[in-house]
C-alpha cells in the first residue's frame, strides 16, 4: 500500500539558517507517527512546511500520490490534512462552539450570497456543520462548554479544543503540534486515549512532542530529528536503542524514559 | 406627543435624521470591514465618493432612474473595493490602513482633476430623490444583511480572519479571497451611502469625503463598538447628532468634540458596545426580573 | 544639444528644490518614525504638534520680534512638553488595548488643536514675515536661495544632533532598547514610561522647527496646515521604512524630490497625489519600506 503522506528531500532556509535540511519521510495510513528532535531540530517547521505556510526552497511534498509542494495552507486544509499548533491559536473571543464551527468550514460550501439568501441548501449545510461540530467535541470531551469563551478555558482545555477544532473538518491526517506541552500527568493519560481513539476512527496521527513517555507508549512510527536532518526512523524500540538519537538527545548517555 | 409631532414636522431634524441615517450605511459597511472582518480601512470615504460621482453622472447625463443609479453606485464602488483589494489586502494592520488612506486621497485628487465630475467645483443640481423613508428601509435592509452575514459560514470565515489570521488559513478558509468579499460588500454599502448623500444634499464635491470624513466614519463604528451592529447605530447616532447637540456651545464644539474623542477612548477603549452581547444582557435582565418577581 | 543642457539644468534645479522640501519633510518624518518604532502608533497629531510649532515660531517673530533662530528654539522648546502631554492624557492611558483605540484618540487630540489653534489665530491663512533676505547664490547653472541654504544646513544639524543622541546617550540607547523589546527593556531596569514621553519630546521638537521653517519657506501657516503635510511625513516615514531613523530621512528626501520634480513635469493638480501613489507602488513590492527591515511570518 502507498503511503499518505511522502516528503521527498524537503529543504528550507530562513536567511542563512538551513533550518530543515533535505529531509524524506512518509507517513503511513492509520498509524500513530510522532516526529522528535530536541529543540530548534526543525520539528514545527517541518509541520509548517506540510501544511503550507512556509514554502520549501527545494523538496517535494505528496499526498495521496498528489504534489502538494506550495499550495496555500487553506487548499492543503480542503485536502484532509488539518492541525493544531505549538503555541494554540485559538479565536480566543469567540465561543467553544463558535471555534469547532469554524473548524468545520471545509464541509460547507455556502459564501456570501448563501449566507444572506438562506436557502434550504444553505440551512442544511449549517446542520451538517453543526453535527460535525458537536460530534468533534464529544472526541475530546469538551461536551456541555460550548458556550464558553475559548480563551477563558484552562491551557489543557484549550489544547483539547485545538484537535476538536481540527477534527472538525473532517481531516484524513491529522497533526498535532505538542499536544501534551503543559499538561499534567492524569490530562496527558487522557489525551493518550483521546489519540487513540482518533486513531481508532480511522484518521491517521502525526505529532511533534518532547514527552518522550508519552511518544514510546504511543507511536507506530518514530522519525528523528537533529540539526534540521532526519538522524533516525523506526519503531519506537528501534529508535531508543540507535545511538545516533541517543547521543542527539544526551551525549552519550542511554536514552532515559521518564524524563520529560 | 406633540413635542414628537413638532420634531418631525420640522424639515431641519428630518433632514438631520435622513443624513445620520445615510451615515449609517456607510458605518454599517466600514464595520463589516473593520469591526467583523479586522482589516483597517481609513479610506472609507472613497467610496462614498464613487457611489455618489456614479449615481450622480447617471442622473444628470443618461436620465436612467434613480434605483437603478442607485444600485450601480453601490455596485461600481464595490467593483473598486476589489480592485484596491486584491493587491493590498495581502498587507496587514497598520500599513493596509495606510494604503486605503492613500487610495482615498488618490480618489479625491483624481475627482478634482476630472472634467466630467466638474473638478473641485464638483456637482451641483442633482435632483433630491433621498427621503427618510427610503434611507431608513435601506437602514434597516443593510442591518438585516450583516447579521445574516454574521450568523453564516462566511461571516464565520471573516470573525476567524479578524481573530487569527494564520488559524483560519489553516481551518481552509481562503483568508485573501474572504477579506477582498468582505471589503467589496462594505464597499457597496458605503456606495449606497454616497449614492443617497448626493441625491440628498444634492451637491458633491471631492472636498465632501476627504480622510476626514472616513476617519469621522471610523470614529462612528469605533466609538460604537468594533464588531457591534447595535453599538454602530449608538455610535453613529450620538456622534453625528453630538455638533446638534453641542450647538450651545457654538464654536467651542469642535474642541469639545475632539476631547470626547480622547476621554471615549481613555474610558472605554472597546467602544460604547464592543464585547457587550446585548441579546445576553436582555435574557439576563428578564431573568432578573423573573426571579425577582418569585 | 542646447535643449538637453536646459533639461538638465531644469532637473538639477527642481532637485535641489526637492531637496529642500523633503529636508522639512523629513524633519516631521522623523517623529513619526520615531514613535511608531517605539510604540507602533501612527500618531496622526503629529501634523498638529508641527502646526502649533509653526505658529509659535509666527507669534515670536511678530509679536515678540526676536530673531529667526531663538524663534526656531523656541518653537522647538514649546513642542517638547506639548508633544509630552499629549502623550500622558490620550496614548499612555490606552496602551495595552485594541489597536484603533489609540488612533482614535490621536484624531481626537488632532481636532481638539486645530479647533483651538482656530479659536485662538482664525481659521485663515497668516504671513509669514520675510525674516531672511533673498539673497540667492549661484552654485554653476544652479540657484541657492539663503532660505534654502539655511533650511538644509539647520536639518542636517538637527538630524546630526538627533542620530548623536539615539546612538551614544544613555537615553538613546533606552529607545532603541525599547523600541525591541517593551518588556525585556523595563526589566533590564529601564525607565519605559519616561524613554516613551522622551521620545515623543525629540520628535516633537523637530517638527516645530520644521514648523518654523516651512512656514519661512512658503510665507505662510494656518491651523490645517499640518493635516496634509502630517500625512505626507508620515507616508515618508514608511516609504524609508517606519521605525529606521535613516530611512525617514531618505524617505522624507525622496518625496520631496518626486514631488517637485513631478509638478515640473506638469502633474502640479496632482501634487498631493504623488506621494500617496508612490507609497502604494513601494509597499505593494517592499512592504517594509525601501530600509525597513523584511519580517518573517511568525506561527
Amino acid at each position: 500500500m502507498s503511503p499518505l503522506l511522502e516528503m521527498k528531500n524537503v529543504t528550507i532556509h530562513f536567511g542563512g539558517l538551513t533550518a530543515v535540511n533535505g529531509v524524506s519521510m512518509t507517513i503511513e495510513e492509520r498509524q500513530i507517527s510522532a516526529l522528535i528532535g530536541p529543540n530548534g531540530a526543525g520539528k514545527s517547521t517541518i509541520f509548517n512546511i506540510i501544511t503550507g505556510i512556509y514554502a520549501p526552497n527545494g523538496g517535494h511534498i505528496y499526498y495521496r500520490q498528489e504534489e502538494i509542494t506550495g499550495k496555500k495552507p487553506h487548499q492543503i486544509t480542503g485536502r484532509g490534512i488539518a492541525r493544531t499548533f505549538q503555541n494554540i491559536r485559538l479565536f480566543g473571543e469567540l465561543s467553544v462552539l463558535e471555534n469547532v464551527k469554524i473548524g468545520g468550514h471545509c464541509k460547507g460550501r455556502a459564501g456570501l450570497f448563501g449566507a444572506l439568501t438562506r436557502l434550504p441548501g444553505v440551512q442544511k449545510e449549517e446542520r451538517l456543520i453543526m453535527e460535525k461540530a458537536r460530534a468533534a467535541l464529544a472526541v475530546v470531551d469538551l461536551t456541555g462548554r460550548e458556550k464558553e469563551l475559548a480563551r477563558n478555558l484552562s491551557y489543557g482545555d484549550q489544547r483539547r479544543l485545538e484537535i476538536a477544532r481540527a477534527l472538525a473538518s473532517g481531516p484524513q491526517l491529522l497533526l498535532l503540534d505538542e499536544p501534551a506541552a503543559g499538561m499534567n500527568t492524569l490530562e496527558k493519560q487522557t489525551l493518550m486515549q483521546t489519540v487513540q481513539h482518533i486513531r481508532d476512527l480511522g484518521i491517521t496521527v502525526m505529532l511533534v512532542e518532547h514527552d518522550m513517555s508519552f511518544v514510546m507508549n504511543l507511536s507506530d512510527h518514530v522519525d528523528v530529528l537533529d540539526y534540521g536532518r532526519k538522524i533516525a526512523s523506526g519503531t519506537p524500540f528501534e529508535v531508543q536503542q540507535n545511538p545516533a538519537v541517543i547521543e542527539a538527545y544526551l551525549g552519550k548517555e542511554p536514552l532515559d524514559l521518564e524524563t520529560d | 406627543m406633540e413635542a414628537i409631532f413638532d420634531f418631525f414636522s420640522n424639515p431641519y431634524y428630518i433632514q438631520i435624521l435622513t443624513i445620520t441615517g445615510v451615515y449609517l450605511i456607510a458605518a454599517l459597511g466600514l464595520n463589516l470591514i473593520t469591526g467583523i472582518t479586522g482589516q483597517f480601512s481609513f479610506g472609507h470615504a472613497a467610496f462614498m465618493s464613487i457611489g455618489a460621482y456614479t449615481s450622480s453622472l447617471l442622473t444628470l447625463y443618461l436620465h436612467t432612474p434613480f434605483f437603478l443609479n442607485l444600485l450601480l453606485g453601490g455596485i461600481i464602488a464595490a467593483l473598486f473595493g476589489v480592485l484596491l483589494g486584491f493587491p493590498s489586502l495581502r498587507l496587514t494592520g497598520d500599513y493596509l490602513g495606510i494604503t486605503t488612506l492613500g487610495f482615498g486621497e488618490i480618489v479625491r485628487v483624481v475627482f478634482i482633476n476630472t472634467k466630467i465630475t466638474g473638478g473641485a467645483f464638483g456637482l451641483a443640481g442633482i435632483p433630491r430623490e433621498t427621503n427618510i423613508i427610503l434611507v431608513y428601509l435601506i437602514v434597516v435592509l443593510t442591518i438585516i444583511s450583516l447579521y445574516l452575514i454574521k450568523n453564516s459560514r462566511f461571516g464565520r470565515g471573516l470573525v476567524a480572519i479578524r481573530e487569527d489570521e494564520i488559524a483560519a488559513e489553516a481551518m481552509g478558509i481562503n483568508t485573501l479571497f474572504y477579506k477582498v468579499e468582505a471589503f467589496a460588500v462594505g464597499s457597496f454599502f458605503a456606495g449606497i451611502s454616497g449614492a443617497l448623500y448626493a441625491h440628498l444634499i444634492q451637491y458633491i464635491s471631492p472636498g465632501d469625503f476627504g480622510f476626514s470624513r472616513s476617519f469621522e466614519i471610523l470614529n462612528f463604528v469605533v466609538i460604537g463598538g468594533l464588531g457591534s451592529i447595535p453599538g454602530t447605530v449608538v455610535g453613529t447616532a450620538i456622534l453625528a447628532l453630538a455638533p446638534e447637540f453641542l450647538r450651545f456651545v457654538q464654536e467651542y464644539r469642535m474642541l469639545i468634540y475632539g476631547a470626547l474623542m480622547v476621554l471615549m477612548m481613555t474610558f472605554r477603549p472597546r467602544g460604547l458596545l464592543g464585547g457587550v452581547d446585548l441579546f445576553q444582557v436582555w435574557r439576563n435582565f428578564r431573568h432578573k426580573g423573573l426571579r425577582e418577581k418569585i | 544639444m542646447e535643449y538637453l543642457w536646459n533639461l538638465g539644468q531644469l532637473i538639477a534645479q527642481q532637485t535641489v528644490n526637492g531637496i529642500t522640501l523633503g529636508a522639512t519633510y523629513a524633519l516631521i518624518a522623523l517623529g513619526y518614525t520615531m514613535v511608531y518604532g517605539i510604540i507602533q502608533l501612527i500618531n496622526f497629531a503629529h501634523g498638529e504638534v508641527y502646526m502649533i510649532g509653526a505658529f509659535v515660531g509666527l507669534i515670536m517673530i511678530t509679536t515678540y520680534e526676536v530673531n529667526f533662530f531663538v524663534a526656531l528654539l523656541v518653537a522647538a522648546l514649546v513642542c517638547a512638553p506639548l508633544a509630552m502631554l499629549i502623550e500622558r492624557v490620550a496614548y499612555r492611558p490606552l496602551r495595552g488595548s485594541m489597536r484603533l483605540a489609540p488612533l482614535i484618540s490621536a484624531l481626537g487630540v488632532s481636532i481638539f488643536l486645530q479647533t483651538l489653534m482656530t479659536l485662538i489665530q482664525g481659521p485663515n491663512p497668516q504671513g509669514f514675515p520675510k525674516v531672511i533676505t533673498d539673497t540667492v547664490y549661484l552654485l554653476g547653472p544652479i540657484k541657492f536661495s539663503l532660505v534654502q541654504v539655511i533650511i538644509l544646513v539647520i536639518a542636517a544639524l538637527l538630524m546630526v544632533i538627533l542620530n548623536l543622541i539615539v546612538k551614544y546617550t544613555r537615553t538613546g540607547k533606552a529607545m532603541r532598547a525599547t523600541s525591541q523589546d517593551y518588556d525585556t527593556a523595563r526589566l533590564m531596569g529601564i525607565n519605559v514610561n519616561r524613554t516613551i514621553s522622551f521620545t515623543f519630546a525629540l520628535g516633537a521638537a523637530l517638527a516645530g522647527a520644521g514648523g518654523v521653517l516651512v512656514g519661512m519657506y512658503y510665507g505662510s501657516v494656518h491651523p490645517f496646515m499640518g493635516v496634509t503635510v502630517g500625512l505626507k511625513c508620515f507616508c515618508a516615514a514608511v516609504l524609508g521604512g517606519i521605525g529606521s531613523i535613516p530611512g525617514a530621512m531618505l524617505g522624507g528626501i525622496f518625496l520631496g524630490v518626486a514631488e517637485v520634480l513631478g509638478v515640473a513635469i506638469g502633474l502640479g493638480t496632482y501634487r498631493d497625489a504623488i506621494a500617496f501613489a508612490l507609497l502604494i507602488l513601494v509597499l505593494l513590492f517592499r512592504p517594509t519600506g525601501l530600509l525597513g527591515r523584511p519580517i518573517q511570518r511568525k506561527v
